[in-house]
């Protein structure tokens, strides 16, 4: 009987222990992320405002009108094409860049290539907007001005005022900005694969392009995919560069998701809309990286067999 | 036995007062004062913020029991911080405003604390009164005044010289000469309208108030539908189009004020901050730049000022310590101080205060002497202008009005997308009323 107790209660210390283990990272995680989307959920069901203090339930009235508002869709449709020509760009000039800086014998010459290639992703996103901003300006920038002098243009580009430049304008930044990252994780994995493949494809009398594909690619192509899930959610969550450079303009050109949501919420002051488009905003980011994570997880299976 | 009742007495007295004086807020117990307060303000320049700095660490020598908290932020992100502070609880003691549109704004959420004992104690009959109306609410002041400055058109005397044209007195001329002295890497005029400020509404509101009306009708509801509004809108994209660099589209103040001072336009609107702007950037053409009244629809139209503003410091209703607050706001209005604050930047920030610019210490200032007939300009237009849209008395509306981006919307939307402007002003109209109809109390 005594013994029995003694053991329950050991039980029960241990079960307490455990959750004293557990209860910081559980509270990091109500804090941080149940409670902000929970607040949100709940929020985007609200007519909240910024400046009143009381609220009442509206239903889904803010979802019909984030939903029929034409500024939505071509936000949305603006985030869309600068994920996706952000993270390809990225990814073909990280993974080139990753490849090139494989080839380097030297391994002084290799260091001071690696750190050049990282220095973009070091910048502040502040520095690296105000540097494109003046290099891009259309009244006196660095590139409008060089493409002139070589005759390139007839006038001085305007980068970021013209609707059909601004976009890719801000794409070129970002690729600038992100390929750093991707090429040092690519070439930390390519530094993984075994030598003596190579080698053994060698005698086998593999193509360069052969050996790319059967043993470059599957040593890498893990590492790859989980940068694009990375690189996607990041992106596409981007605020800052688009907003220091361009603030979504003009006219609403290079506005992306995170800045309707911003004007919506800040500007606007209307938390409850700004909540449901942030709602919408995650359902679509949730079901991306599920997606994608079903594509890894195919290509993890395929490796172990 | 009574010995020890008397003991017994003191001991409790004593107690008492212990704990009577543990309760109470730690300040002003007996005339001096201690406890800690926040102070924002957008003052990020380094002069400016150099004489806060400077007079706020006086205060706290004088008072060893006060600790000043000052906390700067860019004036762009000032209205979005305040705004957040409501919901977080994250709110100054005392802090500057943009604006009286943005007191209105406050006044609208119900956050600021009346600040007529320091008013008064600063001297009621010195502030003018229009000022003082601006941030009135039920008979109380909520604001004051700390320095005031308005808006008029600056030119570079050399280019019109030049050029051989005059100072343009009405919009005509002004659109003339803009156009004529575009050329050679120079711009006539830079016109800017991005939505994160104010400046499409800026631009709109001088030519509407040269026609004697308002962006806010009488109902206080938005006005970009009345002819004049609907002509204004025509003039700036016209001057956009003809002489602005196409890049200024999407330009806030700060980046479009920069072309003045660095030579590349030939006209702007702005206030006397234009000239430690040229000094800083371009002192060689620091003695060609000269400033006017607005230009006028026609030439006889009787003189008009289309936007004075006076920056105040507001107390706010959470603070604990508003005593502190109101002891170092009279502390920053005492001559020297004053003066001193003033000075940062000469003739852009004029005093609000009567008695101040017939000082020796004021008027030695170089550059209050070397513009002297501009700050006369600018101190007629204080006097005689408002806030925008504070045509019909303070409301929130007027401030809304300002910082929603709208009219910027619209300005972009005409130009970028060839949308008609009727069509625009009527969206952008429906639009800002909306926005009136949800955030005014």
């Amino acid at each position: 009987m005594i013994s029995l107790r003694k053991g329950r209660t050991s039980i029960q210390g241990s079960s307490l222990t455990r959750w004293i283990f557990v209860a910081p990272a559980m509270l990091v995680v109500i804090c941080l992320l149940i409670y902000p989307l929970l607040s949100t959920a709940l929020y985007s069901f609200t007519n909240k405002t910024m400046i009143r203090k009381s609220f009442s339930f509206v239903g889904f009235e803010n979802y019909i009108r984030i939903l029929t508002d034409p500024d939505f869709w071509t936000s949305f449709g603006h985030s869309l094409v600068w994920t996706i020509f952000s993270v390809i760009g990225q990814v073909i000039i990280g993974f080139i860049g990753a490849l090139c800086l494989n080839r380097i014998k030297s391994p002084a010459a290799r260091s001071i290539f690696r750190i050049a290639a990282i220095i973009p992703w070091a910048f502040p996103s502040i520095a690296t907007a105000m540097t494109w901003k003046w290099l891009f300006n259309g009244i006196y920038g660095f590139v409008p001005e060089m493409l002139q002098k070589f005759g390139l243009t007839d006038g001085l580009i305007q980068f970021f005022s013209d609707p059909s430049l601004v976009l890719p304008a801000l794409i070129f930044i970002n690729i600038w900005f992100g390929a750093p990252l991707i090429l040092v994780n690519v070439y930390a994995a390519l530094q993984t694969i075994p030598q003596d493949q190579y080698e053994a494809a060698q005698i086998d009398g593999a193509s360069s392009l052969q050996s790319f594909r059967h043993i470059t690619l599957p040593h890498i192509r893990t590492v790859v995919g989980l940068l694009v899930v990375l690189r996607t959610v990041w992106v596409f969550n981007n605020f800052d560069l688009i907003y220091m450079i361009t603030g979504g303009g003009p006219a609403g050109a290079s506005s992306t998701m995170p800045i309707y949501i911003y004007d919506t919420g800040w500007t606007g002051r209307l938390v409850g809309r700004a909540s449901a488009a942030s709602i919408l905003l995650l359902l679509f980011l949730v079901i991306l990286c599920v997606l994608y994570f079903k594509v890894i997880s195919k290509w993890e299976k395929e490796d172990v067999k | 036995m009574k010995r020890l009742s008397l003991m017994a007495l003191v001991l409790i007295l004593s107690l008492t007062a212990v704990f009577a004086g543990g309760q109470k807020e730690p300040s002003a117990a007996d005339g001096e004062l201690s406890g800690e307060i926040t102070f924002w303000h957008s003052f990020t320049q380094g002069k400016r913020m150099e004489a806060i700095q400077d007079a706020a660490n006086e205060f706290m020598a004088m008072h060893p029991g006060v600790k000043i908290n000052i906390e700067t932020m860019a004036w762009g992100d000032f209205n979005t911080k305040w705004n957040a502070g409501l919901t977080t609880g994250d709110l100054p003691d005392m802090s500057t405003a943009q604006n009286t549109g943005e007191v209105a704004e406050m006044l609208n959420v119900e956050v600021l604390r009346p600040a007529d004992g320091v008013i008064d104690a600063i001297g009621r009959e010195r502030f003018a009164e229009n000022a003082l109306a601006d941030m009135t609410q039920d008979g109380n002041v909520y604001g004051i005044p700390y320095y005031s400055h308005a808006q008029v058109m600056w030119y570079r005397e050399d280019l019109l010289a030049n050029a051989g044209l005059d100072v343009p007195q009405t919009w005509d001329e002004f659109r003339d000469a803009a156009i004529a002295l575009t050329k050679d890497g120079i711009y006539g005029a830079a016109v800017s309208f991005s939505p994160n400020d104010l400046l499409g509404t800026r631009y709109l509101n001088y030519y509407v108030r040269s026609a004697g009306e308002s962006l806010l009708n009488d109902d206080l509801t938005a006005n970009l539908t009345s002819d004049a509004a609907i002509e204004g809108i025509k003039f700036w994209v016209d001057i956009y189009k003809n002489c602005s660099p196409a890049e200024t589209i999407n330009y806030t103040v700060n980046d479009h004020a920069t072309l003045y001072y660095q030579g590349i336009t030939a006209f702007d609107f702005n206030s006397g901050f234009m000239i430690d702007g040229v000094r800083a950037n371009r002192p060689d053409i620091l003695d060609t730049v000269s400033c006017a009244p607005l230009p006028k629809i026609n030439e006889s139209d009787p003189y008009y000022s289309a936007e004075a503003t006076q920056i105040p410091i507001v107390i706010w209703e959470n603070s604990k310590h508003p005593e502190i607050c109101e002891a170092f706001i009279e502390y920053l209005f005492q001559e020297d101080n004053y003066v001193d604050f003033l000075s940062a930047v000469p003739v852009g920030m004029l005093p609000a205060i009567s008695g101040i610019s017939d000082l020796e210490a004021y008027k030695s200032n170089p550059t209050v002497q070397q513009f002297a007939e501009e700050e006369k300009i600018i101190a007629e237009a204080v006097a005689a202008g408002r806030a925008i849209g504070f045509e019909h008395g303070p409301s929130a509306q007027a401030g809304l009005l300002a910082n929603q981006g709208v009219i910027e919307e619209m300005f972009q939307d005409i130009i970028m997308n060839n949308t008609p402007v009727e069509e625009a002003a009527a969206a952008a109209e429906a639009e800002l009323n909306e926005i009136f109809e949800t955030m005014v109390m």
